[in-house]
């Protein structure tokens, strides 16, 4: 209760900046605003770097909490999100006197934690089963399928509807492993294909580039990415020998429950394109935060969590705890990393004569990494476009940008996506699929281990591997 | 003193009073799962969670909660590993997979994990 409260508290506190905000975050001029917040940064109101500082400690407490503190990252979590987030709040409102960035990053954590949400409970009602005996070669279907989804249903969509049908398939031989590969393939690499597979590839079609531009230009890299990923985890599986000796007699069914929450499911993806600048007769609710779609989205989640079935959400065990924790970590990790985009946008400016493809790559899947993934996409996009003296908020001049020079749009948006399975904290769903597996009884590696044991051997060459064959030089 | 079989065959149930769950019947608790937490340390030098067998049940205080019916949510069930007294620990055939579901006015419905919900041991 106390938590709620607090963050409401925090809710209103933050939207009272809406009132007050220069920009106009849902009035169909978002995406220029967005761009003026990057010559901003680059022309006058950059922040000191000590601000990075809230930042830095945020992300160190979410990868040492659980491993040295965890009683007390448990309890406490939250209240450090919000409170390193609020001395960002405090700076940008009282000293630097911008509430510019903090109602724009309101406005995008709000369309974020409310995609996520709505995808979250509807896909919570819908149970699959796949009553089949688990072998390398049936799991790693199976993730290409997910990989697949995750374009129509976004990756938060495609991993909450299949994390659990996959678990349940490998129950009798499930590792970490198996959880850890969902997270890379479904839960990011997955969803390079489309708008609608992740969020930095929405905005960049918000911003202008053409629905099946992604799909046209990153196919190829999509397939490679993704096949080399399987091929992996179809041999780490192959040595697993656990549940080999189990004689139990399948059906071969997928036994599918939960139609009406695909409904659900259809109308949030729908909604994801009811924007001012996508729909012109979208009516703005400017100056509020949010806009129409959030407020769709709301309404969805209640109505699926409302009438679904309490069947399936008891074979899901249904909870909210894992969206509450995005939710916390979130509101920290959005408003800290508030200075640390302006400071890389800076940089970009300062050096853009010099950023190659291969800078552009590297650096926003890096930085996608540990950071939300769509503000680096518009940071870096806006760094990209500036080298030719183009401007992001001309949608004709993205067209332009996207015609001439591809394969930087191509290098920012592949890093953002596919970087995000670095951590735990490089995508929304990666944390809620930890979450449920936990839940389930089994132990995920902590923050670090994820990183040495999984990321480092398995992605980082793959990445290497792209980055040498598409994006160097 | 009833068997774990009488309790799952008659649909006996447990209770729950705060952070405290009592089982009727005897048993060693080998693992336990609350929320994301997984319990397998039940010394008392750990404050994770302890379980005392009585003679006529077993009780469990898990120690980093206050109220258990505020942190476990309406779907959500505990989860334990037990193995009932008296019969063989090494055995794994004798460990038995139980889910706990915290119903109104306290009681603990007590069922075998059937496959229905994920329990990975």
């Amino acid at each position: 209760m106390k938590k709620i409260l607090f963050f409401a508290l925090l809710i209103i506190f933050l939207s009272s900046f809406a009132e007050k905000g220069v920009y106009a975050f849902q009035n169909g001029e978002g995406v220029q605003t967005e761009n003026q917040l990057s010559e901003n940064a680059s022309l006058t109101s950059v922040p000191p770097v000590f601000m990075v500082g809230p930042f830095v400690l945020l992300l160190a407490m979410i990868a040492t909490g659980p491993l040295f503190y965890a009683r007390f990252w448990g309890k406490h979590y939250y209240k450090v999100a919000i409170a390193l987030g609020l001395v960002v709040v405090f700076y940008y409102w009282f000293v630097m006197k911008d509430t510019g960035h903090l109602v724009h990053t309101l406005g995008e954590y709000i369309s974020f934690i409310m995609l996520l949400g709505s995808l979250f409970v509807a896909s919570g009602g819908i149970l699959i089963r796949v009553d089949r005996k688990a072998t390398p070669l049936v799991n790693a279907a199976m993730l290409l399928v997910g990989a697949v989804l995750a374009n129509v249903f976004g990756t938060t969509g495609a991993s909450m509807l299949l994390i659990r049908p996959f678990m349940n398939l490998n129950k009798k031989r499930l590792k970490p492993y198996h959880i850890i590969f969902f997270i890379f393939v479904v839960s990011n690499v997955g969803g390079v294909l489309t708008p609608i597979g992740d969020p930095p590839l929405f905005l960049g079609f918000l911003l202008g580039v053409p629905f099946f531009w992604f799909f046209a230009h990153s196919w190829f890299i999509w397939l490679i990415a993704v096949a080399i990923i399987l091929a992996v985890f179809f041999f780490v599986d192959r040595n697993n020998k656990e549940g080999e000796s189990d004689d139990a007699e399948y059906s071969g069914k997928i036994e599918f429950k939960g139609f009406k929450n695909l409904v659900y499911l259809a109308i949030i993806l729908g909604s994801v394109l009811l924007d001012p600048n996508v729909m012109s007769w979208v009516p703005s609710l400017s100056p509020l935060p949010f806009g129409i779609r959030e407020i769709l989205m709301a309404v969805i989640m209640v109505v699926a969590y409302k009438t679904a079935d309490s069947k399936i959400l008891e074979y899901n065990e249904f909870t909210f705890d894992p969206i509450k924790e995005v939710a916390f970590l979130f509101i920290g990790i959005f408003a800290t990393m508030i200075p640390a985009l302006q400071l890389v946008a800076y940089q970009a400016g300062v050096m853009k004569d010099s950023l190659t493809t291969g800078i552009f790559y590297w650096a926003s899947g890096g930085l996608s990494s540990i950071l939300d993934n769509a503000p680096t996409f518009v940071t870096f996009l806006s760094g990209a476009m500036g080298r030719t003296g183009l401007d992001m908020n001309s949608k004709i001049q993205v067209q332009q940008f996207v015609a001439s020079s591809p394969v930087y749009l191509q290098s920012i948006s592949v890093a953002c996506v596919f970087f995000g399975a670095n951590t735990y904290i490089g995508n929304g769903p990666n944390f809620m699929v930890k979450s449920i597996a936990e839940s389930s009884g089994l132990k995920m590696p902590s923050f670090f281990g994820y990183i040495v044991k999984y990321s480092l051997p398995v992605l980082i060459p793959v990445f290497f591997f792209i980055w040498f064959v598409f994006f160097r030089g | 003193m009833r068997t774990l079989d009488e309790v799952l065959k008659n649909n006996i149930n447990g209770l729950y009073y705060g952070n405290r769950i009592i089982l009727p019947f005897r048993a060693e608790i080998l693992k336990a799962i609350i929320e994301k937490d997984i319990i397998t340390d039940f010394s008392t030098t750990h404050k994770g969670a302890q379980y005392n067998i009585t003679d006529k049940y077993t009780e469990i205080y898990f120690l980093e909660y206050k109220e258990l019916a505020e942190e476990v949510s309406k779907y959500e069930t505990i989860k334990l590993v037990v193995v009932e007294e008296g019969k063989d620990l090494f055995d794994f055939g004798n460990h038995r997979r139980l889910i706990l579901h915290l119903k109104e006015k306290h009681y603990l419905k007590i069922e075998e994990a059937n496959g229905e919900i994920l329990f990975v041991e």
